[in-house]
């Protein structure tokens, strides 16, 4: 085990990061905001929390409360000014966000490195913190999906002119919906910047974007834990694809296109399908008839 | 070797009109890479992201054909259209499909097609970069040779002047075709309102695989084109192009003709004029600055529809 | 040429080739003899019967080209040392393990190699970007890693980081003659700044060539990832009317580069990075001859040492090696010296060796009686042009 520790520490440790990415992108999804913007967060995260430890001697827990509380600031702004664009208009203004975030690393002179970016990052960062930080945002992120909570979210996504007609601030809810994904997508970049000792401009491109996103739809869009199991599964199977040799790309190709298609409600749908059946065949036929009807139509999507 | 070998650029004049010829030429080819995919996007509601990956693939395949025989423009530029249209059509049928006949809601059919995109996109990426092992590839064994023709002191490729006629018939004709013709109008009542569209006798699929086919023809030969105005292309030259040709359909406002058209000439400009005012390293932020600023002022976009529907 | 694949390439980068220098034969000779037979006696007793050197390099992906032609010069280099039976009785293997040009992969599979116990040395990237997150690993870790292409800084941290290499900026000066030559009073450079060494050649070098033979630097255009156009840059520097034009692009951008500029009535000279090589300028046809580069190897060097690796390499894949195989060739060469020096597979032993190595001229495939700064080799470099359909040796340096 320890030895499977040791060869596989940065892997451990990208899968975590890799879970809060997902949460950067899926806590405004759930929300109904097709926003992108936690990419940009992360490379916000990243070079704040990079500096902060270069420049600052801090250590790994205040540098990634700098790094979150920095791009939660932008992601307050970002929120404010966008919130008159909806779908994907509002997908390709948070995306043009993230690529400005990109030019500003390579032109950023001192502060990001330029083109060469930030490097020997080193802090005490050990994976208890990082477990400790994670699980701080999947515990608010359960009781996000709890009770009163639960519907409230679920009206300003499925149905916004009837929530505010219900009194709920649909508005306040969605800026914090950026607030929260920037909160976590600067975490997710300043522990990744600390794990890997390095960030430059490659590492906050459009591909970020595009690994997010496959993450929580294969995943599962509507819970978190779709989003640790998207994180999983897209860190570890360049991993396990390395048998493969030199058509691993294709490969990976096809794994997303074959999830796109037969996964409709990505991993965590299939579980929650695969249990209610297994039930269903447990129990008399007319409960599983009502457990039927139980299932929230949101889960589609 | 002493100087004056910049002979054409006598004066700043001259210089100016040369700049503006470029953004046009570099326009012209933002559009047709463009253009199906906004009404694809606009009528049947798909985002193809695998449409980067089917231009740079279109190119790369020719460019294969092209280590069998030399053959001259026009033959590559029709194989490149038939490349083009066959994939955008295999991903029509063979994914997109798939993913609407398993979805319970539209939403979510939605933003699983730009999943199936991605993965799909990936695939012909994997096979490019495998065979050229990353190196750029070209159309340089086509009998095909540019010529530059010099008019009053400006400079312009045949292939210049051909990616601007086609530019300018492909989007004349498309347009004149959605809002007049019988297709057009389907296509456009599927666009507002796919369910009574289809009440209407509009057939669905069979547009959807139509409109297809056209986008990817386009971007096929938008493949052949900027091929052979570069000189080389690599496997990864069809993504900087799908995500400036987002902002282009966007800028316009999703299913617009005219909203595409003003949104890749823009780009263009925006483009040439940091690369040529100043020293270019903010180019790709002033581009997406541009685009950023006219979504906060208009939020659907310089020509789109409010109801606009999609995700 | 080492370089440029930097930070984010996504284009390719690297390519290659060149020339270098060149430099003298000896290789096997010094490789059987070394110098430092001391050691060399009493190995049999500490080296175990096989030693493995993981091999973390990229031969998928954005750098897939130079990772498997590196593969090839690692190949030859342990093939070679084992038939020779160059660690007496103990036989030399390869971990291979493929980064696909990710940082992640790249640290993923150092911390892999540093876990098992009996590894000695490990053969590092050729990316900087993978490279920048190994070293402070290594370090820390303590576990010796030589390094190839891979020039950035942050790549060479301390005594455990080696890089058999030369950066480009430390032989482009070779450039100056061939700008007297060619009576250069007004350059233009054009050049993709978002890539670390272009940016240095950009900012650094080629203004530095300038001011050695006294022409000024009359505009200077930056060009970006996604720039695939060229004309409005190309346009701008032509506007300032320069007698020779720098164009420092990777991958595709060469080729595209030096079609548009000669479509735009530019007929004169153009001075290159080592990025353009390795066929990467074929595309443009007869408009990318006259591209003139500097580069650390070239097969075609009249070097003894070059030539005997040359002459290895063409007789195990019938093909004429790229920089790259050379600099792996090398790069494996110089961990099993030192193997040889320390032996033991002890990581700090292995370390004492290599520092003693690089005090001293190091002969390989890119030449003989190589130096190094620090731990960082310096090779004198050679100039070579594209004619159209391959590269010819212009000149060596003095």
């Amino acid at each position: 085990m320890n030895a499977f520790y040791d060869g596989h520490v940065v892997i451990i440790q990208a899968t975590f990061v890799g879970i809060l990415l997902a949460l950067s992108i899926q806590v405004p999804l759930r929300l109904g905001v097709f926003s992108f913007a936690g990419a940009g967060f992360y490379g916000i995260g990243a070079y704040v929390g990079g500096n902060v430890v270069i420049r600052a001697d801090l250590q790994a827990v205040p540098a990634i409360a700098c790094g979150a509380v920095a791009a939660a600031a932008v992601g307050l702004v970002l929120g404010l000014v966008l919130q008159r664009l909806n779908g994907l208009y509002l997908a390709m203004a948070t995306v043009a966000f993230d690529l400005m975030i990109g030019v500003v690393a390579v032109n950023g002179g001192e502060w990001t490195g330029g083109p060469t970016g930030l490097y020997g990052i080193l802090t005490d960062l050990t994976l208890p913190i990082i477990l400790v930080v994670v699980g701080v945002f999947l515990v608010a992120a359960e009781l996000s999906e709890r009770g009163r909570a639960h519907r409230r979210i679920e009206a300003v996504r499925e149905d916004p002119e009837l929530a505010a007609s219900m009194g709920i601030r649909v508005g306040a809810y969605r800026v914090v919906g950026f607030v929260v994904s920037g909160l976590a997508g600067g975490a997710a970049g300043a522990m990744n910047v600390m794990t890997r000792t390095t960030i430059g401009p490659a590492d906050v491109g459009f591909g970020l974007v595009i690994l997010a996103l496959t993450m929580i739809i294969v995943g599962g869009a509507l819970s978190w834990k779709g989003a640790v199991a998207g994180a999983i599964l897209f860190t570890w199977l360049p991993q396990v694809l390395t048998f493969v040799g030199e058509w691993q790309e294709l490969v990976y190709g096809c794994v997303v296109l074959l999830a796109g298609i037969f996964l409709p409600r990505g991993l965590y749908g299939l579980w929650v399908d695969t249990r209610r059946r297994l039930a269903a065949r447990r129990r008399p036929p007319a409960l599983s008839e009502q457990a039927h009807q139980d299932v929230p139509q949101e889960m589609t999507s | 070797m002493g100087g004056g070998h910049a002979a054409a650029h006598g004066t700043t004049r001259g210089h100016t009109v040369q700049e503006v010829f470029g953004a046009v030429s570099l326009g012209s080819l933002y559009l047709i890479f463009a253009l199906g995919m906004s009404v694809v996007w606009g009528s049947v509601g798909i985002l193809n992201f695998a449409h980067g990956a089917i231009f740079m693939f279109s190119a790369f395949l020719c460019s294969q054909l092209l280590q069998a025989f030399a053959a001259p423009f026009l033959l590559v530029a029709l194989v490149g259209i038939i490349f083009g249209a066959v994939m955008s059509v295999l991903v029509q049928v063979l994914v997109f499909q798939q993913i609407v006949a398993r979805s319970t809601s539209e939403r979510s059919a939605d933003i699983r097609i730009l999943i199936g995109g991605i993965g799909a996109g990936i695939i012909p990426l994997a096979i490019a970069q495998h065979v050229t092992k990353n190196q750029p590839f070209g159309l340089q064994e086509s009998s095909f040779r540019t010529t530059i023709w010099e008019v009053f002191g400006l400079r312009m490729s045949n292939v210049q002047v051909a990616t601007i006629v086609v530019a300018v018939v492909v989007a004349t004709a498309s347009g004149l075709w959605l809002a007049r013709s019988r297709g057009g109008l389907a296509l456009r009542a599927i666009g507002v309102d796919p369910e009574v569209a289809s009440m209407m006798g509009v057939d669905r699929s069979r547009l959807a695989i139509g409109t297809m086919a056209f986008a990817g023809g386009l971007a096929g030969l938008a493949g052949v084109l900027l091929t052979f105005q570069l000189g080389a292309l690599t496997p990864h030259s069809g993504d900087a192009l799908l995500v400036k040709a987002f902002a282009c359909v966007i800028l316009g406002g999703v299913g617009s003709t005219l909203g595409v058209v003003v949104g890749c000439f823009t780009l263009a400009a925006a483009e040439t004029v940091v690369l040529t005012q100043t020293s270019g390293q903010w180019v790709e932020a002033v581009a997406f600055g541009l685009i950023f600023a006219i979504l906060v002022i208009r939020p659907v976009g310089l020509f789109g529809r409010q109801e606009v529907r999609r995700v | 040429m080492n370089v440029q694949r930097t930070r984010g390439t996504r284009r390719a980068g690297v390519r290659t080739a060149a020339v270098a220098a060149s430099a003298g034969f000896l290789l096997l000779v010094s490789a059987c003899g070394s110098s430092s037979d001391s050691a060399g006696a009493e190995t049999d007793g500490k080296l175990p019967a096989t030693v493995t050197i993981p091999v973390t390099v990229p031969l998928t992906g954005a750098a897939g080209f130079a990772g498997t032609s590196a593969e090839k010069g690692y190949d030859l280099a342990v093939k070679e040392i084992n038939d020779t039976d160059f660690l007496g009785g103990t036989k030399l293997a390869l971990d291979k393990t493929d980064t696909k040009s990710t940082p992640q992969e790249a640290a993923s599979s150092l911390s892999s190699a540093i876990a098992d116990k009996a590894t000695p040395a490990v053969l590092g990237s050729l990316l900087s970007a993978e490279s920048v997150a190994q070293s402070p690993l290594a370090e820390k870790q303590k576990m010796p890693i030589v390094y190839i292409q891979a020039g950035s800084e942050g790549v060479l941290v301390g005594d455990y980081t080696y890089r058999l290499t030369a950066p480009q900026p430390s032989y482009y000066p070779i450039i100056d003659q061939f700008l007297k030559d060619k009576g250069a009073k007004r350059i233009g450079i054009i050049y993709g700044s978002w890539v670390p060494t272009i940016k240095q050649l950009g900012d650094e070098s080629v203004p530095a060539a300038a001011k050695d033979v006294g022409a000024e630097i009359v505009e200077k255009v930056e060009t970006q990832q996604t720039t695939q156009d060229f004309s409005a840059p190309i346009s701008k520097v032509l506007a300032a009317k320069p007698d020779v034009v720098a164009v420092l692009q990777i991958g595709a951008a060469n080729a595209t580069a030096m079609k548009q500029l000669r479509e735009a009535g530019y007929d004169g000279p153009v001075i290159g990075n080592s990025s353009a090589g390795a066929g990467s300028l074929k595309p443009a046809g007869a408009d990318g001859a006259g591209m003139v580069w500097p580069v650390d190897f070239n097969a075609a060097s009249d070097d003894a040492a070059t030539a005997k690796f040359v002459d290895l390499y063409q007789g195990a894949y019938g093909e004429e090696p790229l920089p790259y195989a050379a600099e792996a060739y090398d790069a494996t060469w110089f961990i099993a010296r030192a193997l040889k020096d320390a032996g033991t597979t002890d990581r700090a032993a292995v370390k004492d060796a290599m520092q003693a190595l690089v005090k001293k001229p190091f002969s390989g495939a890119l030449g003989s009686a190589q130096t190094f700064d620090g731990n960082d080799l310096r090779v004198p470099g050679v100039v070579v042009e594209w004619d159209g359909t391959a590269e010819k040796l212009l000149y060596a340096a003095k």
